[in-house]
Protein backbone atom coordinates (compact mmCIF):
# COMPACT_ATOMS: atom_id res chain seq x y z
CA UNK A 1 0.00 0.00 0.00
CA UNK A 2 1.53 3.30 -1.11
CA UNK A 3 1.06 6.31 1.16
CA UNK A 4 -0.30 9.08 -1.01
CA UNK A 5 0.83 12.69 -1.01
CA UNK A 6 -2.29 13.50 1.04
CA UNK A 7 -1.69 10.94 3.76
CA UNK A 8 1.88 11.61 4.85
CA UNK A 9 1.62 12.77 8.47
CA UNK A 10 3.23 16.09 9.27
CA UNK A 11 3.11 17.42 5.72
CA UNK A 12 1.35 20.56 4.53
CA UNK A 13 -0.70 18.49 2.09
CA UNK A 14 -1.93 16.24 4.89
CA UNK A 15 -2.86 19.22 7.04
CA UNK A 16 -4.98 20.77 4.27
CA UNK A 17 -6.47 17.40 3.32
CA UNK A 18 -7.74 16.61 6.79
CA UNK A 19 -8.83 20.12 7.71
CA UNK A 20 -12.62 20.35 8.00
CA UNK A 21 -13.92 23.41 6.19
CA UNK A 22 -17.18 23.25 8.12
CA UNK A 23 -15.86 23.17 11.67
CA UNK A 24 -12.39 24.72 11.65
CA UNK A 25 -12.00 28.47 12.12
CA UNK A 26 -10.49 30.30 9.11
CA UNK A 27 -7.49 31.43 11.12
CA UNK A 28 -6.57 27.80 11.81
CA UNK A 29 -5.59 27.16 8.19
CA UNK A 30 -2.31 25.21 8.01
CA UNK A 31 -0.71 28.18 6.23
CA UNK A 32 -1.84 31.78 5.73
CA UNK A 33 -2.34 31.53 1.96
CA UNK A 34 -2.04 34.74 -0.06
CA UNK A 35 -3.95 34.77 -3.34
CA UNK A 36 -2.23 37.49 -5.33
CA UNK A 37 -4.35 37.36 -8.49
CA UNK A 38 -8.08 37.80 -8.18
CA UNK A 39 -10.95 39.61 -9.81
CA UNK A 40 -14.49 40.51 -8.87
CA UNK A 41 -17.73 41.17 -10.70
CA UNK A 42 -19.61 39.51 -13.53
CA UNK A 43 -18.02 38.49 -16.84
CA UNK A 44 -19.29 38.66 -20.39
CA UNK A 45 -18.39 35.10 -21.32
CA UNK A 46 -18.74 33.15 -18.08
CA UNK A 47 -21.53 32.66 -15.56
CA UNK A 48 -20.16 33.20 -12.07
CA UNK A 49 -22.66 32.45 -9.32
CA UNK A 50 -20.36 33.99 -6.74
CA UNK A 51 -18.52 36.99 -8.12
CA UNK A 52 -19.43 39.64 -5.57
CA UNK A 53 -17.60 40.30 -2.35
CA UNK A 54 -19.84 38.62 0.26
CA UNK A 55 -19.98 35.25 -1.50
CA UNK A 56 -16.35 35.41 -2.57
CA UNK A 57 -15.24 36.10 0.98
CA UNK A 58 -17.19 33.09 2.24
CA UNK A 59 -15.31 30.87 -0.21
CA UNK A 60 -11.98 32.50 0.63
CA UNK A 61 -12.45 32.03 4.35
CA UNK A 62 -13.55 28.43 4.21
CA UNK A 63 -10.58 27.58 2.00
CA UNK A 64 -8.07 29.24 4.31
CA UNK A 65 -7.10 32.29 2.25
CA UNK A 66 -5.65 35.10 4.37
CA UNK A 67 -5.68 37.74 1.66
CA UNK A 68 -7.08 38.03 -1.84
CA UNK A 69 -5.62 40.85 -3.92
CA UNK A 70 -7.88 41.54 -6.87
CA UNK A 71 -8.70 43.93 -9.68
CA UNK A 72 -12.36 44.42 -10.43
CA UNK A 73 -13.52 43.22 -13.86
CA UNK A 74 -15.58 46.33 -14.40
CA UNK A 75 -12.73 48.62 -13.39
CA UNK A 76 -10.54 46.89 -15.99
CA UNK A 77 -13.13 46.85 -18.76
CA UNK A 78 -15.92 49.20 -17.79
CA UNK A 79 -16.62 52.43 -16.00
CA UNK A 80 -16.44 51.11 -12.43
CA UNK A 81 -13.87 53.19 -10.58
CA UNK A 82 -11.05 52.11 -8.32
CA UNK A 83 -12.42 54.28 -5.51
CA UNK A 84 -15.49 52.05 -5.52
CA UNK A 85 -13.26 49.01 -5.28
CA UNK A 86 -11.61 50.52 -2.23
CA UNK A 87 -15.04 50.84 -0.62
CA UNK A 88 -15.76 47.16 -1.27
CA UNK A 89 -12.48 46.18 0.38
CA UNK A 90 -13.25 48.33 3.39
CA UNK A 91 -16.28 46.12 4.08
CA UNK A 92 -14.04 43.03 4.31
CA UNK A 93 -10.83 44.45 5.74
CA UNK A 94 -9.59 41.13 7.10
CA UNK A 95 -9.48 39.49 3.64
CA UNK A 96 -9.75 41.81 0.63
CA UNK A 97 -7.04 43.99 -0.92
CA UNK A 98 -6.90 45.38 -4.44
CA UNK A 99 -4.75 46.48 -7.34
CA UNK A 100 -5.58 49.75 -9.05
CA UNK A 101 -6.88 48.69 -12.46
CA UNK A 102 -5.04 50.49 -15.25
CA UNK A 103 -6.95 50.90 -18.51
CA UNK A 104 -4.70 52.46 -21.17
CA UNK A 105 -7.79 53.62 -23.03
CA UNK A 106 -8.80 55.80 -20.08
CA UNK A 107 -5.80 58.14 -19.50
CA UNK A 108 -7.94 60.50 -17.44
CA UNK A 109 -8.90 57.68 -15.07
CA UNK A 110 -5.25 56.68 -14.69
CA UNK A 111 -4.27 60.19 -13.73
CA UNK A 112 -7.16 60.59 -11.31
CA UNK A 113 -6.63 57.20 -9.67
CA UNK A 114 -2.90 57.69 -9.17
CA UNK A 115 -3.65 60.97 -7.43
CA UNK A 116 -6.08 59.12 -5.19
CA UNK A 117 -3.68 56.26 -4.51
CA UNK A 118 -2.86 57.26 -0.95
CA UNK A 119 -6.54 57.50 -0.11
CA UNK A 120 -6.93 53.89 -1.16
CA UNK A 121 -4.72 52.77 1.70
CA UNK A 122 -4.62 50.44 3.57
CA UNK A 123 -6.43 48.31 1.00
CA UNK A 124 -4.37 49.03 -2.09
CA UNK A 125 -1.35 46.86 -2.86
CA UNK A 126 -0.21 47.97 -6.32
CA UNK A 127 -1.34 48.19 -9.93
CA UNK A 128 -2.84 45.75 -12.42
CA UNK A 129 -2.15 45.87 -16.16
CA UNK A 130 -4.09 43.67 -18.57
CA UNK A 131 -2.41 44.48 -21.86
CA UNK A 132 -3.48 41.36 -23.74
CA UNK A 133 -7.13 42.25 -23.29
CA UNK A 134 -6.70 45.99 -23.82
CA UNK A 135 -4.52 45.24 -26.85
CA UNK A 136 -1.93 47.86 -25.97
CA UNK A 137 1.62 46.56 -25.63
CA UNK A 138 3.05 46.90 -22.10
CA UNK A 139 5.88 49.14 -23.34
CA UNK A 140 3.41 51.65 -24.80
CA UNK A 141 3.58 55.28 -23.63
CA UNK A 142 0.02 55.04 -22.34
CA UNK A 143 1.28 53.01 -19.36
CA UNK A 144 4.22 55.30 -18.59
CA UNK A 145 2.59 57.43 -15.90
CA UNK A 146 1.45 54.33 -14.07
CA UNK A 147 4.80 52.60 -14.40
CA UNK A 148 6.75 55.65 -13.28
CA UNK A 149 4.43 55.96 -10.29
CA UNK A 150 5.06 52.30 -9.41
CA UNK A 151 8.81 52.69 -9.91
CA UNK A 152 9.01 55.74 -7.67
CA UNK A 153 7.11 53.99 -4.88
CA UNK A 154 8.60 50.54 -5.50
CA UNK A 155 5.15 49.03 -5.90
CA UNK A 156 4.22 45.60 -7.18
CA UNK A 157 2.47 45.54 -10.54
CA UNK A 158 0.55 42.46 -11.62
CA UNK A 159 0.58 41.80 -15.35
CA UNK A 160 -1.50 39.34 -17.26
CA UNK A 161 1.14 37.59 -19.38
CA UNK A 162 0.92 34.96 -22.09
CA UNK A 163 3.63 33.38 -24.16
CA UNK A 164 3.54 34.57 -27.77
CA UNK A 165 1.16 37.45 -27.07
CA UNK A 166 2.40 40.60 -28.81
CA UNK A 167 1.05 42.76 -26.00
CA UNK A 168 2.39 40.93 -22.93
CA UNK A 169 4.53 38.07 -24.15
CA UNK A 170 8.16 37.44 -23.26
CA UNK A 171 9.82 40.14 -25.39
CA UNK A 172 7.83 43.20 -24.33
CA UNK A 173 7.77 42.01 -20.71
CA UNK A 174 11.56 41.58 -20.72
CA UNK A 175 12.01 45.11 -22.03
CA UNK A 176 9.67 46.51 -19.40
CA UNK A 177 11.15 44.61 -16.46
CA UNK A 178 14.61 45.91 -17.37
CA UNK A 179 13.32 49.44 -17.87
CA UNK A 180 11.84 49.61 -14.35
CA UNK A 181 14.23 47.80 -11.99
CA UNK A 182 12.59 49.18 -8.84
CA UNK A 183 9.17 47.81 -9.72
CA UNK A 184 8.28 44.35 -8.42
CA UNK A 185 6.79 42.57 -11.40
CA UNK A 186 4.17 39.90 -10.73
CA UNK A 187 4.13 37.85 -13.93
CA UNK A 188 0.51 36.72 -14.03
CA UNK A 189 0.05 33.16 -15.33
CA UNK A 190 3.86 32.92 -15.70
CA UNK A 191 3.26 33.29 -19.47
CA UNK A 192 1.41 29.95 -19.17
CA UNK A 193 4.74 28.56 -20.27
CA UNK A 194 7.58 27.56 -17.97
CA UNK A 195 10.22 27.95 -20.68
CA UNK A 196 9.30 31.61 -21.18
CA UNK A 197 9.20 32.10 -17.41
CA UNK A 198 12.72 30.72 -17.14
CA UNK A 199 14.00 33.07 -19.86
CA UNK A 200 12.64 36.10 -18.04
CA UNK A 201 13.80 34.84 -14.63
CA UNK A 202 17.33 34.38 -15.95
CA UNK A 203 17.51 37.98 -17.16
CA UNK A 204 15.85 39.79 -14.27
CA UNK A 205 15.77 39.93 -10.49
CA UNK A 206 12.62 41.98 -9.97
CA UNK A 207 10.20 39.33 -11.25
CA UNK A 208 7.90 36.93 -9.42
CA UNK A 209 5.98 34.27 -11.28
CA UNK A 210 2.30 33.98 -10.50
CA UNK A 211 0.39 30.73 -10.96
CA UNK A 212 -3.22 31.39 -11.96
CA UNK A 213 -4.61 28.55 -14.13
CA UNK A 214 -1.42 26.51 -13.85
CA UNK A 215 -1.70 24.36 -10.69
CA UNK A 216 -4.08 21.84 -12.26
CA UNK A 217 -1.75 21.21 -15.18
CA UNK A 218 0.28 18.06 -14.85
CA UNK A 219 3.98 18.75 -14.28
CA UNK A 220 3.72 22.53 -14.59
CA UNK A 221 4.48 23.39 -10.97
CA UNK A 222 7.41 20.98 -10.87
CA UNK A 223 8.88 22.52 -14.04
CA UNK A 224 8.49 26.06 -12.73
CA UNK A 225 10.05 25.25 -9.38
CA UNK A 226 12.94 23.55 -11.09
CA UNK A 227 13.52 26.33 -13.62
CA UNK A 228 12.85 29.58 -11.75
CA UNK A 229 13.05 28.35 -8.14
CA UNK A 230 10.34 28.26 -5.50
CA UNK A 231 11.52 31.58 -4.02
CA UNK A 232 10.24 33.41 -7.09
CA UNK A 233 6.79 31.86 -7.41
CA UNK A 234 3.60 33.30 -5.92
CA UNK A 235 0.09 31.92 -5.67
CA UNK A 236 -2.99 33.20 -7.50
CA UNK A 237 -6.30 31.91 -8.82
CA UNK A 238 -8.16 34.54 -10.86
CA UNK A 239 -10.87 34.07 -8.22
CA UNK A 240 -13.86 34.06 -9.01
CA UNK A 241 -12.72 32.21 -12.12
CA UNK A 242 -11.07 29.34 -10.30
CA UNK A 243 -11.73 27.50 -7.08
CA UNK A 244 -9.24 28.09 -4.26
CA UNK A 245 -9.22 24.45 -3.20
CA UNK A 246 -8.52 23.37 -6.78
CA UNK A 247 -5.47 25.63 -7.09
CA UNK A 248 -4.17 24.91 -3.59
CA UNK A 249 -4.64 21.22 -4.39
CA UNK A 250 -2.47 21.62 -7.47
CA UNK A 251 0.37 23.03 -5.37
CA UNK A 252 0.02 20.53 -2.56
CA UNK A 253 -0.07 17.49 -4.86
CA UNK A 254 2.94 18.61 -6.92
CA UNK A 255 6.19 16.68 -6.54
CA UNK A 256 8.03 19.49 -4.78
CA UNK A 257 9.26 19.89 -1.21
CA UNK A 258 7.14 21.18 1.65
CA UNK A 259 9.48 24.15 1.85
CA UNK A 260 8.74 24.99 -1.78
CA UNK A 261 4.99 24.68 -1.18
CA UNK A 262 5.29 27.06 1.76
CA UNK A 263 7.32 29.53 -0.33
CA UNK A 264 4.62 29.57 -2.99
CA UNK A 265 1.54 29.73 -0.80
CA UNK A 266 2.77 32.32 1.69
CA UNK A 267 6.50 32.63 2.33
CA UNK A 268 7.50 34.68 -0.69
CA UNK A 269 4.72 37.21 -0.25
CA UNK A 270 5.48 37.61 3.43
CA UNK A 271 9.12 38.26 2.52
CA UNK A 272 8.04 40.85 -0.07
CA UNK A 273 5.16 42.59 1.70
CA UNK A 274 5.42 41.49 5.31
CA UNK A 275 2.65 39.92 7.35
CA UNK A 276 0.78 43.02 8.36
CA UNK A 277 -0.86 44.50 5.29
CA UNK B 1 -18.02 24.33 20.83
CA UNK B 2 -15.87 22.38 23.29
CA UNK B 3 -12.38 21.25 22.33
CA UNK B 4 -13.52 17.68 22.85
CA UNK B 5 -16.21 18.10 20.22
CA UNK B 6 -13.73 19.63 17.84
CA UNK B 7 -11.38 16.70 18.33
CA UNK B 8 -14.21 14.30 17.70
CA UNK B 9 -15.04 16.09 14.47
CA UNK B 10 -11.44 15.99 13.36
CA UNK B 11 -11.25 12.29 14.12
CA UNK B 12 -14.49 11.63 12.24
CA UNK B 13 -13.28 13.51 9.16
CA UNK B 14 -9.97 11.66 9.21
CA UNK B 15 -11.80 8.35 9.42
CA UNK B 16 -14.13 9.29 6.55
CA UNK B 17 -11.23 10.44 4.37
CA UNK B 18 -9.37 7.21 5.01
CA UNK B 19 -12.27 5.32 3.46
CA UNK B 20 -13.03 7.73 0.64
CA UNK B 21 -12.15 6.17 -2.70
CA UNK B 22 -11.17 8.13 -5.80
CA UNK B 23 -11.96 6.51 -9.13
CA UNK B 24 -10.78 8.72 -11.97
CA UNK B 25 -13.50 8.86 -14.61
CA UNK B 26 -11.35 10.39 -17.33
CA UNK B 27 -7.67 10.04 -18.06
CA UNK B 28 -5.57 8.80 -20.94
CA UNK B 29 -2.75 6.48 -21.74
CA UNK B 30 -0.18 6.81 -24.51
CA UNK B 31 1.25 9.91 -26.05
CA UNK B 32 -0.76 12.35 -28.08
CA UNK B 33 1.80 13.14 -30.76
CA UNK B 34 0.07 16.39 -31.57
CA UNK B 35 0.06 17.70 -28.04
CA UNK B 36 2.36 20.31 -26.59
CA UNK B 37 2.31 18.19 -23.44
CA UNK B 38 4.18 15.47 -25.34
CA UNK B 39 7.09 15.26 -22.95
CA UNK B 40 5.01 15.07 -19.81
CA UNK B 41 2.48 12.59 -21.13
CA UNK B 42 1.88 9.37 -19.30
CA UNK B 43 3.14 6.92 -21.88
CA UNK B 44 2.71 3.60 -20.11
CA UNK B 45 0.23 1.94 -17.75
CA UNK B 46 3.01 1.54 -15.20
CA UNK B 47 3.73 5.27 -15.12
CA UNK B 48 0.05 6.04 -14.87
CA UNK B 49 -0.43 3.62 -11.99
CA UNK B 50 2.56 5.06 -10.13
CA UNK B 51 1.12 8.55 -10.43
CA UNK B 52 -2.28 7.28 -9.31
CA UNK B 53 -0.63 5.73 -6.25
CA UNK B 54 1.22 8.93 -5.45
CA UNK B 55 -2.09 10.79 -5.40
CA UNK B 56 -4.24 8.13 -3.76
CA UNK B 57 -6.39 7.28 -6.79
CA UNK B 58 -7.44 3.66 -6.74
CA UNK B 59 -8.88 3.10 -10.22
CA UNK B 60 -9.25 4.93 -13.52
CA UNK B 61 -11.14 4.92 -16.79
CA UNK B 62 -8.58 5.37 -19.55
CA UNK B 63 -8.88 6.29 -23.20
CA UNK B 64 -6.10 6.11 -25.76
CA UNK B 65 -4.51 9.55 -25.83
CA UNK B 66 -3.51 9.32 -29.47
CA UNK B 67 -6.81 7.99 -30.85
CA UNK B 68 -7.35 11.09 -32.92
CA UNK B 69 -4.14 10.58 -34.86
CA UNK B 70 -3.74 6.80 -35.07
CA UNK B 71 -7.40 6.04 -35.59
CA UNK B 72 -9.99 4.06 -33.70
CA UNK B 73 -9.13 0.52 -34.77
CA UNK B 74 -5.43 0.78 -33.94
CA UNK B 75 -6.00 2.71 -30.71
CA UNK B 76 -8.71 0.35 -29.48
CA UNK B 77 -6.45 -2.67 -29.93
CA UNK B 78 -3.40 -1.03 -28.38
CA UNK B 79 -5.38 0.19 -25.38
CA UNK B 80 -6.93 -3.22 -24.75
CA UNK B 81 -3.49 -4.80 -24.89
CA UNK B 82 -1.96 -2.14 -22.64
CA UNK B 83 -4.45 -2.44 -19.82
CA UNK B 84 -4.84 -6.23 -19.97
CA UNK B 85 -2.55 -6.83 -17.01
CA UNK B 86 -4.20 -4.15 -14.88
CA UNK B 87 -7.90 -4.92 -15.14
CA UNK B 88 -8.32 -4.51 -11.39
CA UNK B 89 -7.42 -0.82 -11.67
CA UNK B 90 -7.79 0.35 -15.28
CA UNK B 91 -10.96 0.20 -17.39
CA UNK B 92 -10.72 1.11 -21.06
CA UNK B 93 -12.69 3.33 -23.43
CA UNK B 94 -13.05 2.37 -27.06
CA UNK B 95 -13.67 4.79 -29.89
CA UNK B 96 -16.49 4.09 -32.35
CA UNK B 97 -16.89 4.71 -36.08
CA UNK B 98 -19.78 4.53 -38.60
CA UNK B 99 -21.15 1.03 -38.75
CA UNK B 100 -21.22 0.82 -42.54
CA UNK B 101 -17.45 0.53 -42.97
CA UNK B 102 -17.13 -2.47 -40.63
CA UNK B 103 -13.80 -1.29 -39.17
CA UNK B 104 -14.79 -2.30 -35.63
CA UNK B 105 -16.83 -5.18 -34.20
CA UNK B 106 -20.45 -4.77 -35.28
CA UNK B 107 -23.36 -4.22 -32.95
CA UNK B 108 -23.93 -7.94 -32.44
CA UNK B 109 -20.38 -8.46 -31.20
CA UNK B 110 -19.05 -5.23 -29.75
CA UNK B 111 -20.43 -5.67 -26.23
CA UNK B 112 -18.92 -9.13 -25.88
CA UNK B 113 -15.62 -7.78 -27.19
CA UNK B 114 -15.76 -4.93 -24.70
CA UNK B 115 -16.37 -7.32 -21.85
CA UNK B 116 -13.53 -9.58 -22.93
CA UNK B 117 -11.15 -6.65 -23.18
CA UNK B 118 -12.11 -4.81 -19.99
CA UNK B 119 -13.64 -1.93 -21.91
CA UNK B 120 -16.32 -0.12 -19.94
CA UNK B 121 -17.26 2.82 -22.10
CA UNK B 122 -17.22 4.24 -25.62
CA UNK B 123 -16.22 7.53 -27.15
CA UNK B 124 -15.98 9.10 -30.58
CA UNK B 125 -13.75 11.49 -32.53
CA UNK B 126 -15.86 12.50 -35.53
CA UNK B 127 -13.79 15.60 -36.28
CA UNK B 128 -10.47 13.75 -36.28
CA UNK B 129 -11.93 10.71 -38.01
CA UNK B 130 -14.09 12.65 -40.46
CA UNK B 131 -17.62 11.42 -40.05
CA UNK B 132 -20.95 12.70 -38.81
CA UNK B 133 -22.44 11.15 -35.66
CA UNK B 134 -26.16 10.66 -36.26
CA UNK B 135 -28.76 7.95 -36.72
CA UNK B 136 -27.55 7.20 -40.26
CA UNK B 137 -23.99 6.46 -39.18
CA UNK B 138 -24.35 4.94 -35.71
CA UNK B 139 -28.10 4.61 -35.24
CA UNK B 140 -28.24 0.83 -34.67
CA UNK B 141 -25.20 0.88 -32.44
CA UNK B 142 -26.44 3.78 -30.33
CA UNK B 143 -29.84 2.15 -29.90
CA UNK B 144 -28.13 -0.89 -28.38
CA UNK B 145 -25.70 1.27 -26.41
CA UNK B 146 -28.53 3.31 -24.91
CA UNK B 147 -30.57 0.21 -24.06
CA UNK B 148 -27.62 -1.32 -22.21
CA UNK B 149 -26.76 2.02 -20.59
CA UNK B 150 -23.17 1.87 -21.83
CA UNK B 151 -21.60 5.25 -21.06
CA UNK B 152 -20.43 7.27 -24.05
CA UNK B 153 -17.81 9.97 -23.49
CA UNK B 154 -18.30 13.21 -25.44
CA UNK B 155 -14.89 14.92 -25.30
CA UNK B 156 -14.46 18.64 -25.84
CA UNK B 157 -11.17 20.22 -26.81
CA UNK B 158 -8.00 18.59 -28.16
CA UNK B 159 -9.10 19.34 -31.69
CA UNK B 160 -12.32 17.40 -31.15
CA UNK B 161 -15.84 18.29 -30.12
CA UNK B 162 -17.45 21.65 -29.54
CA UNK B 163 -20.50 22.39 -27.43
CA UNK B 164 -22.50 22.52 -30.66
CA UNK B 165 -21.34 18.99 -31.40
CA UNK B 166 -22.43 17.79 -27.95
CA UNK B 167 -25.81 19.49 -28.32
CA UNK B 168 -26.33 17.89 -31.74
CA UNK B 169 -25.35 14.47 -30.41
CA UNK B 170 -27.76 14.67 -27.48
CA UNK B 171 -30.59 15.86 -29.72
CA UNK B 172 -29.99 12.86 -31.96
CA UNK B 173 -29.57 10.35 -29.09
CA UNK B 174 -31.47 11.84 -26.14
CA UNK B 175 -31.69 8.67 -24.06
CA UNK B 176 -28.00 7.77 -24.33
CA UNK B 177 -25.96 7.57 -21.14
CA UNK B 178 -23.27 10.16 -21.78
CA UNK B 179 -20.37 11.83 -20.00
CA UNK B 180 -19.28 15.25 -21.25
CA UNK B 181 -15.54 15.53 -20.70
CA UNK B 182 -12.80 18.16 -20.82
CA UNK B 183 -15.19 21.06 -20.35
CA UNK B 184 -12.53 23.77 -20.74
CA UNK B 185 -11.20 26.10 -18.08
CA UNK B 186 -13.53 29.01 -18.77
CA UNK B 187 -16.60 28.31 -16.66
CA UNK B 188 -19.03 26.28 -18.73
CA UNK B 189 -22.33 26.64 -16.85
CA UNK B 190 -24.09 28.37 -19.73
CA UNK B 191 -23.47 25.33 -21.91
CA UNK B 192 -23.55 22.54 -19.37
CA UNK B 193 -26.60 23.42 -17.31
CA UNK B 194 -29.12 23.24 -20.21
CA UNK B 195 -27.80 19.78 -21.06
CA UNK B 196 -28.06 18.56 -17.46
CA UNK B 197 -31.57 19.97 -17.25
CA UNK B 198 -32.85 18.38 -20.46
CA UNK B 199 -31.05 15.03 -20.67
CA UNK B 200 -31.34 13.01 -17.45
CA UNK B 201 -28.75 10.45 -18.57
CA UNK B 202 -26.09 13.06 -19.29
CA UNK B 203 -23.20 13.42 -16.84
CA UNK B 204 -20.10 15.58 -16.66
CA UNK B 205 -16.58 14.91 -15.46
CA UNK B 206 -15.00 17.71 -13.50
CA UNK B 207 -11.30 17.79 -14.43
CA UNK B 208 -11.61 21.22 -16.01
CA UNK B 209 -14.57 22.63 -14.14
CA UNK B 210 -12.96 24.97 -11.62
CA UNK B 211 -15.69 27.51 -10.85
CA UNK B 212 -15.64 28.28 -7.09
CA UNK B 213 -18.43 26.31 -5.40
CA UNK B 214 -19.65 25.38 -8.88
CA UNK B 215 -19.68 21.62 -8.33
CA UNK B 216 -21.69 22.09 -5.15
CA UNK B 217 -24.17 24.32 -6.98
CA UNK B 218 -24.67 21.89 -9.83
CA UNK B 219 -25.01 18.91 -7.50
CA UNK B 220 -27.71 20.73 -5.56
CA UNK B 221 -29.64 21.63 -8.72
CA UNK B 222 -29.21 18.50 -10.85
CA UNK B 223 -28.16 15.89 -8.29
CA UNK B 224 -24.79 14.60 -7.22
CA UNK B 225 -25.40 11.51 -9.37
CA UNK B 226 -24.62 13.54 -12.49
CA UNK B 227 -21.06 14.66 -11.68
CA UNK B 228 -17.85 12.65 -11.76
CA UNK B 229 -14.33 13.12 -10.49
CA UNK B 230 -11.97 13.11 -13.47
CA UNK B 231 -8.33 14.07 -13.64
CA UNK B 232 -7.89 14.77 -17.33
CA UNK B 233 -4.40 13.23 -17.15
CA UNK B 234 -1.94 13.91 -18.63
CA UNK B 235 -2.95 17.45 -19.51
CA UNK B 236 -4.13 17.88 -15.94
CA UNK B 237 -2.91 16.23 -12.75
CA UNK B 238 -4.80 13.99 -10.35
CA UNK B 239 -4.50 15.99 -7.18
CA UNK B 240 -5.94 19.46 -7.70
CA UNK B 241 -9.56 18.46 -8.21
CA UNK B 242 -9.31 15.93 -5.37
CA UNK B 243 -8.85 18.71 -2.83
CA UNK B 244 -11.88 20.53 -4.27
CA UNK B 245 -14.00 17.42 -3.98
CA UNK B 246 -13.20 16.61 -0.36
CA UNK B 247 -14.17 20.19 0.48
CA UNK B 248 -17.49 20.37 -1.38
CA UNK B 249 -20.36 21.77 0.66
CA UNK B 250 -22.33 18.56 0.23
CA UNK B 251 -23.23 15.60 2.42
CA UNK B 252 -20.51 12.95 2.64
CA UNK B 253 -22.64 10.52 0.66
CA UNK B 254 -22.84 12.93 -2.27
CA UNK B 255 -19.07 13.48 -2.20
CA UNK B 256 -18.54 9.72 -2.25
CA UNK B 257 -20.72 9.49 -5.35
CA UNK B 258 -18.74 12.17 -7.16
CA UNK B 259 -15.37 10.74 -6.10
CA UNK B 260 -16.08 7.16 -7.17
CA UNK B 261 -19.65 5.96 -6.73
CA UNK B 262 -21.09 7.42 -9.91
CA UNK B 263 -18.48 6.05 -12.28
CA UNK B 264 -18.77 2.62 -10.65
CA UNK B 265 -22.54 2.74 -11.20
CA UNK B 266 -22.11 3.77 -14.83
CA UNK B 267 -19.62 0.97 -15.51
CA UNK B 268 -21.85 -1.64 -13.85
CA UNK B 269 -23.57 -2.46 -17.17
CA UNK B 270 -20.51 -4.52 -18.03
Amino acid sequence: MVTSVWNKPGTIANAFWERGWDFEAPETAPLPVYDMHGHMGSHNAIYFARCDAPEMVKHLKRSGIRRLVFSHHHALWGEFRNAQVRDICSQFPDVLRFYVAINPHRPQYIEEDLKLYDSFKPYVVGLKILAGYHKVVVTDKRYEKAMEFAAERKLPVLFHTWNGCPFNGLDPMTQLCKRYPTVTFFIGHSFSNWQAAKKLADQTENTYFELTSLPGQYGMIEHLVQEVGSKRIIFGTDMPWFDEFQHIGGILSAEISDEAKKDILCGNIERLLGKDW
Amino acid sequence: MTSETLEQKRAARKEWLSKLEFFDAFCSLYIDNNSEEFESAIASPEKLLAEMDRNGVSRAVVYHGNTGMVGAAYANNELAEGIKAYSDRLTGVWSILPEQCHELPDVEHIFVAMKENNIGALTLYPTWHRWIPNKLTIGRLMEAVAARKVPVYLPLGNGEGSWKWVYDFMKEFPTATTIVATLGLWGSDRNLRPLLENYPNLHAEMSQYWVPEGITDMAKIYGADRLLYGSGMPKMGFGSTMLSIVNLQLPEGDIEKIASGNIKRLLAWN
